[in-house]
């Protein structure tokens, strides 16, 4: 008992009464398509059901595709919108979660309806016309589906472009007060270690990165990465200049220091050049003396015979004085 | 702690660094482009920059010593005996002091050190100064001191020679 059809019929019809959207044109193209070569037993409700139910995969898809394409554009305008400060990175992120998800969901419908069109072939011998007709019409939707995620690449670049800007700005900023600069430069490890502590261990809410998984958009995601790698890897970079600026400033106050040292013994030179005249001189007076002393030495020692006969002449009148008195 | 190392070194992307914190711990990761990553756990009171230097100088050494080939070819069930290095014991050694490990840091040390030198130089100089003032002064008196002793001297010979 295949009762596969009848069950078929019923679910087709409920999902009938849910939709009534675009998949009108699709139905009448495929409905005069496949009525001319059904089976007599299932005929149209079979054709029917097959129809509509690839009409109405094909009708979702659609209409997620024009959804992702209005969200598309709000987010490029977001992104256009340049601003230095908060440029609302809540809605980005969330507007990007969704384009995500929108995207999954477009891929998998793909691939349902391929190999739901493979299941109809395989269900009942469709006509050459209807294949094509399926094949275009997944060709169509895998074509809207490139565009959509071409503009969202493109959506994508602006944003990393703003936000490089923003950057720069905000450096040049900070370079404009230096000592803002230096402050934040030394509280900047134990800033980035908190960063990089809170985002390592969660995916990253950063303004500067988005979520983004999906395989049509891996150079987005290699971007962000990539400007969060550079950043930490800034940080290092910063950290060891840092450490080297500052060997470079002691080796700067260690050569004033030799300087100043040149310069004291310099001004003690002239000091030591006094106290070697000075010595000199002494030298010389003493040495003068010294002859003056030798010449009175000898003039003594050689001056003894009248010596004795001046002490003979003061005792001779010592003596004559006393006997006078 | 192994664990959590490895889930670390698994979760960064290769040439990228991260600093993880954990309870009392920070964790520092390097992972090299060419699929060697090295993690090193300190507390949050160790320099970030010296973990650093020495995860690229352990995987610099790591690299040059077993060639990129062999890292490729072992799979993760070879387990330490294959790729030996006993450096890393004398490495935590002399890096537990991160002062005496990193290269920045030994110079920064060695010119504070000069730098305290050449202040001593320096008072020592002043010192000096004032012992050459010092000595000008007495040798200043010196020498008026012999001056007048060679005057006496003089006048002594030339005056009235008595015995």
């Amino acid at each position: 008992m295949d009762r596969t059809s009848e069950f078929f019929a019923t679910i087709e019809s409920l999902r009938s009464r849910a939709q009534h959207h675009l998949p009108s044109d699709k139905r009448r193209l495929l409905s005069p398509i496949e009525q001319q070569q059904q089976q007599p037993g299932n005929g149209t409700p079979h054709g029917q059901h097959q129809k509509s139910e690839f009409t109405l995969i094909a009708s979702m898809i659609a209409k997620d595709i024009h959804a992702t394409a209005a969200k598309l554009t709000k987010l490029a305008r977001l992104a256009k919108r340049k601003t230095l400060f908060d440029d609302r990175p809540v809605e980005i992120s969330d507007i990007a979660k969704i384009n995500k998800q929108i995207a999954q969901l477009q891929t998998q419908v793909r691939d349902q309806n391929t190999s739901g069109g493979r299941q109809q072939a395989g269900l009942a011998p469709l006509s050459k016309q209807a294949i094509e007709h399926n094949s275009n019409v997944v060709v169509l939707l895998q074509s809207r589906l490139a565009a959509q995620t071409s503009t969202f690449k493109d959506v994508l670049e602006v944003r990393t472009e703003n936000m490089k800007a923003t950057k720069d700005r905000r450096e040049q900023f900070m370079f404009s007060a230096q000592q803002q600069a230096s402050a934040f430069s030394s509280d900047s490890p134990l800033y980035n270690l908190d960063r990089r502590a809170t985002s390592s261990s969660s995916p990253p809410k950063d303004v500067l990165s988005l979520d983004l998984t999906t395989p049509s958009q891996l150079q987005q995601q290699q971007q962000m990465e990539q400007v969060q790698l550079q950043d930490s890897n800034n940080q290092y970079l910063e950290s060891r200049s840092t450490a080297v600026e500052s060997i470079e400033s002691t080796l700067h106050e260690l050569g004033g220091i030799f300087q100043q040292l040149a310069q004291m013994v310099s001004e003690q030179r002239e000091m030591v050049q006094r106290i070697d005249n000075n010595t000199e001189d002494i030298e010389s007076n003493v040495a003068g003396a010294q002859t003056e002393l030798l010449k009175y030495y000898s003039y003594v020692s050689s001056n003894r015979w009248l010596m004795v006969k001046v002490f003979a002449v003061i005792i001779s009148s010592a003596v004559t004085l006393s006997v006078l008195s | 702690m192994a664990f959590m190392a490895q889930t670390i070194a698994e979760r960064t992307q290769p040439g990228q660094r991260q600093s993880i914190e954990e309870s009392n711990y920070v964790g520092h990761v390097y992972a090299r482009a060419e699929g060697v990553a090295g993690v090193v756990i300190a507390d949050k009171e160790y320099p970030t920059r010296v973990a650093f230097g020495l995860l690229n100088k352990v995987l610099d050494e790591f690299t040059t010593r077993y060639p990129q080939g062999t890292i490729a070819g072992a799979s993760s069930s070879t387990g330490d005996s294959d790729f030996s290095y006993p450096e890393l014991q004398q490495y935590i050694v002399t890096y537990q002091d991160p002062k005496q490990g990193d290269t920045i840091m030994k110079l920064q040390r060695e010119l504070d050190e000069t730098k305290i030198v050449l202040h001593k130089t320096i008072d020592s100089v002043l010192a000096r100064g004032d012992k050459l003032e010092s000595l000008i002064e007495r040798s200043d008196a010196l020498s008026s001191q012999s001056r007048m002793f060679y005057k006496t001297a003089k006048k002594q010979n030339a005056c009235c020679i008595i015995s």
